[in-house]
């Protein structure tokens, strides 16, 4: 359920944009796709290697751009909603980086607070969902028994 | 029948005054041992219970009551997103006929009881937005498992309640449909995210209600709006139907006019349940039988209890009248026969920033369904990712946007080990000081927010400054502690006042001690009344 993206085989979503750099132990999966996008420009600087942010203290990651995230977050900004958030999230990410500071180098994650213990496996036995048609009509365009969404790939 | 021998003494310590005099939630203790007057809550669960069971009232006029102070209090206060009305009367109606035939036993634990529900929990066939209007007119297929066991006991859902989007906020001004108001004072917050519960409960229009809190969404509003409020244990309460948030941190909580009122809710609603895996098998008491009536209560009812007040929620940052109800609070303890001293949490102000890097990178994967595919708002596109993209720049409000970036920003490839990672590793030390300090003291106490309400607008556009308002609550949902909110005293403003909350934090699945020293606390303040002047003026 998290998406704890990390440079491992997790291949990177298909309609990023283009980069400009890639680090040799990328594996993601690219496509270009033609977009009518009103996000400002579609230049991604050149992303400081990981490697290279740790080397050289936590100075030295990339501050957010903003463009970038809401594509990847599927949401359209306007250049100028853009502009708005752009130093607020700064601002917070700026923060965030307290954390750098702190020395955590003997100290485990903790992936949740570890009070639901215990077996959270059930019987491998599927169940029919009675209200079917409620979840059916939920959705905003269908056409039995499709989902109907607009084309998916431009061809280019 | 008789009623069970626990709610006779209940009865026999309040004084019955004629009914011209009588004001709903202030019992009088008629008992020589009983020190000056109380105007501590009673429970109003078991005095409709007593209603029905006795024929005195029926449920149809009970929720005609409410219904009046709710219809009274909206236009100021605003509390639902979509009131019930209709179907509250129908269900009310059908529970007479019910008693009419079958007598007792069509009287369940909550029956006639009138629920408000945090619009984020899922009610059949009842619009669900989560706050938000990439859910306008969305209708669930099926009840949140806490609705549906509030449903089965017998109660009333009379409306969902605001709440700031997603339960991303502090104050309930990002909900994306309304402003919900202070009980307390109008131009103030009451608080977030489960402001509406809060105030709904606060402003009487229901009895008790839902909510939800990831990093302090049900005891802060609790704080603010001088009502009783739970977090219980990550996993003591299944989160099926809870519109996830954070999903490490999410809980369902729930707010009372009184500490047995909230005490009855969590063993209704409390329990494993197979459709949420993070749901815990540990055994659900009768949280409500074990708390004890006033007049049965020792002279040193606390005697024995260890009690360690947070030292990092006390300096700088506070507000004086804050710290001073806290340390009032802290004296009364002790007066009870408890020990009560300092304790120092180290880490405690790594938390926050912690907090925000965890919740905002699992809102990022959350949020990450609300598409304007399968349910909600869709906004026209020709081409797919427009679809996507136009429905949620539509749909989502200006907060859900921010920290769904952030969140993204923070999980990215090259980043997650500086931030998610780390966040992760804060989070141990957190767990880790809260378990070493619960291990010398039973209890922990501090605020449950640096200030009392303050006003609509103040902190809207200063993240920052909003999120520094959760320092006091933060911490405990890192650990997964419970953790109780009991109205205990005032600051100045508003024209009576604003309510500040003591925060009770225990150790895991402690909810029952939490909620004994919470009530006994609850039942010997003097003096003090926790219902609002909008209410005097009926």
């Amino acid at each position: 359920m998290l998406s704890a993206a990390s440079s491992s085989t997790i291949p990177r979503l298909r309609w990023a944009a283009p980069r400009r750099s890639q680090s040799t132990g990328n594996q993601w999966l690219l496509l270009l796709l033609r977009r009518r996008c009103s996000v400002s420009s579609s230049f991604s600087p050149p992303l400081v290697t990981p490697a290279a942010a740790a080397a050289a203290g936590s100075g030295a990651l990339e501050p957010p751009d903003v463009p970038r995230l809401a594509n990847a977050a599927r949401i359209s900004l306007s250049p100028e909603e853009a502009e708005e958030f752009a130093p607020k999230i700064r601002q917070v990410v700026g923060w965030f980086g307290q954390l750098q500071a702190v020395d955590l180098a003997s100290v485990e994650p903790s992936l949740r607070a570890g009070t639901a213990a215990g077996s959270s496996l059930r019987e491998d036995r599927p169940e029919t969902f009675a209200n079917r048609d409620a979840i059916i009509e939920a959705v905003p365009s269908y056409d039995d028994p499709y989902i109907k969404v607009p084309r998916v790939l431009n061809k280019e | 029948m008789p009623p069970p021998l626990q709610a006779q003494r209940l009865l026999l310590s309040q004084r019955r005054l004629p009914p011209s005099h009588r004001r709903r939630f202030t019992p009088v203790s008629s008992l020589p041992s009983a020190p000056a007057k109380t105007l501590a809550p009673s429970s109003s669960i078991l005095s409709i219970r007593e209603s029905l069971l006795s024929g005195e009232r029926t449920a149809a006029e009970i929720t005609a009551e409410y219904l009046s102070r709710l219809r009274r209090t909206e236009p100021s206060v605003r509390s639902f997103i979509h009131v019930a009305d209709a179907d509250a009367e129908r269900e009310a109606e059908e529970l007479d006929r019910r008693i009419a035939s079958e007598g007792q036993d069509a009287v369940g634990p909550l029956a006639g009881v009138l629920v408000g529900v945090k619009d984020n929990l899922c009610t059949a066939n009842m619009p669900s937005t989560g706050g938000s209007r990439i859910l306008d007119g969305y209708r669930p297929a099926y009840d949140a498992t806490a609705v549906r066991r509030l449903r089965e006991a017998g109660a009333i859902v009379v409306g969902k309640t605001n709440l700031d989007e997603f339960g991303m906020g502090s104050t309930t001004e990002g909900s994306g449909f309304q402003v919900t108001t202070n009980p307390w004072d109008d131009s103030r917050v009451p608080g977030g995210s489960s402001g509406g519960s809060a105030s709904s409960v606060s402003a009487r229009q229901c009895v008790v209600s839902l909510g939800s809190d990831t990093g302090g969404s049900v005891r802060q509003p609790a704080s603010f709006c001088g009502v009783v409020g739970l977090k219980p244990t990550y996993g003591r309460v299944s989160r099926f139907g809870l519109m996830a948030y954070a999903s490490s941190l999410d809980v369902v909580g729930c707010f009372g006019s009184s500490v047995v009122d909230t005490a009855t809710i969590l063993s209704v609603i409390a329990g494993h349940d197979k459709m949420d895996s993070t749901s815990s098998s540990h055994d659900v008491r009768d949280y409500k039988s074990e708390l004890v009536p006033l007049d049965l209560l020792e002279s040193k009812p606390l005697n024995g209890m260890r009690i360690g007040i947070i030292q990092e929620t006390l300096g700088e940052g506070v507000e004086t009248g804050v710290i001073s109800s806290i340390r009032t609070a802290a004296s009364h303890l002790e007066q009870l026969g408890s020990v009560v001293e300092e304790v120092s949490l180290p880490s405690f102000s790594l938390g926050l920033p912690a907090y925000y890097i965890l919740a905002s990178s699992e809102a990022s994967s959350n949020l990450s369904r609300y598409d304007g595919i399968r349910y909600g708002r869709q906004v026209s596109a020709d081409d797919f990712n427009e679809l996507y993209g136009g429905s949620r720049a539509n749909g989502l409000g200006h907060e859900v946007k921010m920290r769904i970036l952030m969140g993204t920003y923070a999980l990215s490839a090259g980043y997650y080990d500086a931030y998610y990672k780390r966040a992760q590793q804060v989070r141990t030390l957190v767990k880790k000081s809260f378990q070493e300090a619960l291990e010398r003291y039973d209890i922990l106490i501090s605020p449950a927010a640096p200030s009392a309400a303050y006003k609509i607008g103040e902190k809207i556009n200063d993240p920052l400054a909003m999120y520094a308002g959760d320092i006091m609550t933060v911490n405990v949902n890192l650990a997964g502690l419970p953790a109780l909110v009991v109205p205990c005293g005032f600051v100045d403003g508003g024209s009576a006042g604003l309510p500040v909350g003591l925060q009770m934090i225990g150790s895991p699945f402690s909810e029952g001690n939490l909620l004994r020293a919470g009530h006994i606390f609850e039942q010997t303040l003097q003096n003090i009344s926790f219902v609002p002047p909008l209410l005097a003026e009926s």
